[in-house]
């Protein structure tokens, strides 16, 4: 096959870590047939070339400066796909704690004394990258899981629809044969939360955190009670939620 | 029926002999708690007689398990659904091992019976009744915790569906030959003695004894359940615990008689191979009855929990004849919001005699 003839993809990272870029760059297994089905025309951490005349857009990070409102918006104008790579991308992921605290007090804690001086630093509340351009396919997950981001990627090429499950980590736990971490004594947001990633914070002896964000149709009230009476205070029940869930619970209403 | 005694100090040279023949599964301790695990020597066997977290179901109907894999030989690859077509290979995969389930309740035995019958219900499903077929089952005694009901569905023992049955008499076990299959088992790998007729009294000491000791109950017969339920169906209770509920599917997945699966094909990098792979669904997830176009036809957590208790007491005694509920309690003990399937089931026997 010519390479005019491949679809072309671009991968863009605002405000991360982009450890979502290292995990899709991390499939080395898959990679050679990958780069075979399509050309790479945008990848800060793996090419020095750089076009815009993209199909496939996967963006990773967060919008959290005036700047980047604009730079996503012009990757949505040339993308057909746009596909938000990872939690910070999808659902605000962890930059959104920020958004809790006045932003004076977030550069200070940051960058010390000087933060005043630098104008480069002003941000504004960070969000998912849907509260500024419509966006196509979410991969979620802090990291992503290769298989995800290889299963929309594939998907992506064959014409299909991904399928993303809009069931709870629970599954996957059960799935998995884990104990439920109640029954140890702890407790997570895993009932509520979007499954995908075989619960693997679970298998490995810790809690969900939460980090693929909330499933369609949550209960949370159910389990505000069921934190509740294993111990927690209502406002400790709520907290459980925000590490990951500041956005989707507050959305800029707090800031 | 035929018994054979066998003293507690052979079990570890049985459970050997076996493992040179079998891949051998039974209850073990995981984070504390019995769950179902592999046996690879007989110190890992932890024959406590409370339920498993999960039941045995998963070494017949594994939670994922590939049905077939393809090669579409089109090339270039076929880059849209449309596109692949020429030279498809398709093979299909039945992976199945000689297999013992050991130390399995007389709540799960009755459960696998069950399945036998679904999976070869219509057109038989190669993958289950192939495992079935390599798998022997060897039963033991058990004691309710606080969830089991099993006495109130009449799975409180089992007289088949076993190769062999363990019945714990404190020195030692009384082995009941279930099969042929069994006895040869048995006879293979250890050494067992006549059974007398005061060790056989000691068997229904034992179920006397256990019989007391049942907390959780239903309160009507087995028999009048499928009435109950089909009167039950505009009752209260469903938006009552439908409110409450998540609809995890943690009951479904836990449940030894739940089946239901989905179906997916995942294609590798290359977009020429790939598999089509099974993997355990649950009906109490929002998007399971979920149709081409979005539509669901049980949208509501209430309507899917009545679905699902209907499977238990109604719909699958119709079509199978049998109680769906073994009374193991696991979807009590998974259930993280207290939906209690034996505790709905009699407000549904109150409002029935309300009713009447
Ligand atoms: S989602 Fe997590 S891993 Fe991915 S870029 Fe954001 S912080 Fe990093
Ligand atoms: S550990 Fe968390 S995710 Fe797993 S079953 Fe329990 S509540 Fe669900
Ligand atoms: S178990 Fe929870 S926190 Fe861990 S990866 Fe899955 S969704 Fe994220
Ligand atoms: S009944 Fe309990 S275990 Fe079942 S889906 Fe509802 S919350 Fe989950
Ligand atoms: S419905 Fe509940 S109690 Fe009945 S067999 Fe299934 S898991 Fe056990």
């Amino acid at each position: 096959m010519k390479n005019k003839q491949k679809p072309k993809i671009a991968f863009f990272s605002f405000t991360c870590c982009e450890g979502c870029q290292l995990q899709a760059l991390s499939c080395e297994d898959e990679l050679p047939d990958v780069l075979s089905l399509v050309d790479i025309v945008n990848f800060r951490e793996a090419i020095d070339e750089k076009r815009d005349d993209y199909e496939i857009a996967f963006i990773e990070g967060s919008v959290s400066r005036t700047q980047e409102i604009e730079e996503v918006k012009k990757i949505r104008e040339k993308a057909k796909i746009v596909v938000a790579l990872g939690a910070c991308s999808s659902t605000g992921g962890l930059n959104c704690l920020k958004n809790r605290f006045p932003m004076e007090e977030v550069k200070k804690i940051v960058y010390g004394d000087k933060a005043k001086k630098y104008k480069h630093l002003d941000t504004i509340p960070a969000r998912p990258i849907d509260a500024v351009i419509p966006v196509d396919y979410y991969i979620h997950g802090c990291p992503i899981t290769k298989s995800e981001f290889l299963h929309v990627l594939k998907s992506l090429l064959l014409g299909k629809k991904p399928e993303i499950p809009n069931y709870p980590v629970c599954v996957d736990c059960k799935l998995a044969g884990n104990i439920c971490v109640f029954e140890k004594g702890m407790t997570c947001v895993g009932t509520v939360t979007r499954a995908g990633c075989s619960a693997i914070c679970i298998t490995y002896g810790c809690i969900c955190w939460g980090c693929r964000g909330l499933i369609d149709n949550p209960n949370i009230e159910a389990h505000e009670e069921t934190l509740k009476r294993y111990g927690l205070t209502a406002e400790g029940a709520l907290s459980k939620f925000d590490l990951y869930g500041g956005w989707e619970r507050h959305g800029e209403k707090k800031q | 029926m035929e018994y054979r005694t066998l003293p507690k100090k052979r079990i570890a040279s049985f459970v050997t002999g076996l493992l040179k023949e079998f891949k051998v599964y039974g209850p073990v301790k995981k984070d504390g708690f019995p769950m179902y695990g592999e046996i690879t020597s007989p110190k890992d066997l932890y024959l406590l007689h409370t339920p498993t977290h999960l039941s045995p179901k998963q070494y017949l109907f594994p939670q994922k398990e590939t049905l077939l894999r393809f090669k579409s030989g089109a090339n270039p690859p076929p880059l849209s659904p449309s596109g692949g077509g020429q030279g498809e290979d398709i093979a299909p995969v039945v992976e199945a091992e000689n297999q013992v389930l050991f130390g399995v309740h007389s709540c799960d035995i009755h459960a696998l019976r069950l399945l036998d019958r679904v999976f070869a219900y219509g057109p038989p499903d190669a993958n289950y009744l192939r495992r079935r077929e390599k798998t022997a089952i060897i039963g033991v005694d058990c004691m309710p915790d606080k969830y089991c009901f099993c006495k109130s569905v009449n799975t409180t023992t089992a007289d088949s569906g076993f190769d062999l049955f363990l019945h714990d008499i404190g020195s030692g076990f009384i082995v009941e030959i279930g099969t042929q299959k069994g006895k040869a088992l048995l006879h293979k790998h250890t050494k067992s003695k006549k059974t007398t007729a005061k060790e056989i009294r000691k068997i229904v000491e034992f179920k006397n004894k256990k019989a007391e000791l049942f907390v959780a109950k239903i309160n009507a017969e087995a028999s009048t359940l499928p009435l109950i339920y089909s009167g039950s169906y505009f009752s209260p209770v469903w938006e009552k615990i439908g409110k409450i509920c998540y609809g995890c599917g943690s009951c479904n997945h836990v449940c030894p008689t739940c089946y239901c699966f989905d179906v997916r094909d995942e294609i590798k990098a290359n977009l020429t191979e790939g598999e089509r792979y099974r993997v355990w669904d649950a009906c109490l997830l929002e998007d399971f009855a979920k149709v081409a176009g979005g539509h669901s036809f049980r949208k509501t957590r209430a309507e899917r929990l009545r679905h699902r208790f209907n499977r238990k007491f109604q719909y699958q005694v119709d079509k199978f004849g049998g109680l769906f509920c073994v009374g193991c309690g696991r979807c009590i003990r998974t259930c993280l919001v207290n939906i209690n399937i034996a505790e709905v089931t009699n407000e549904l026997i109150e409002e029935s005699n309300r009713r009447r």
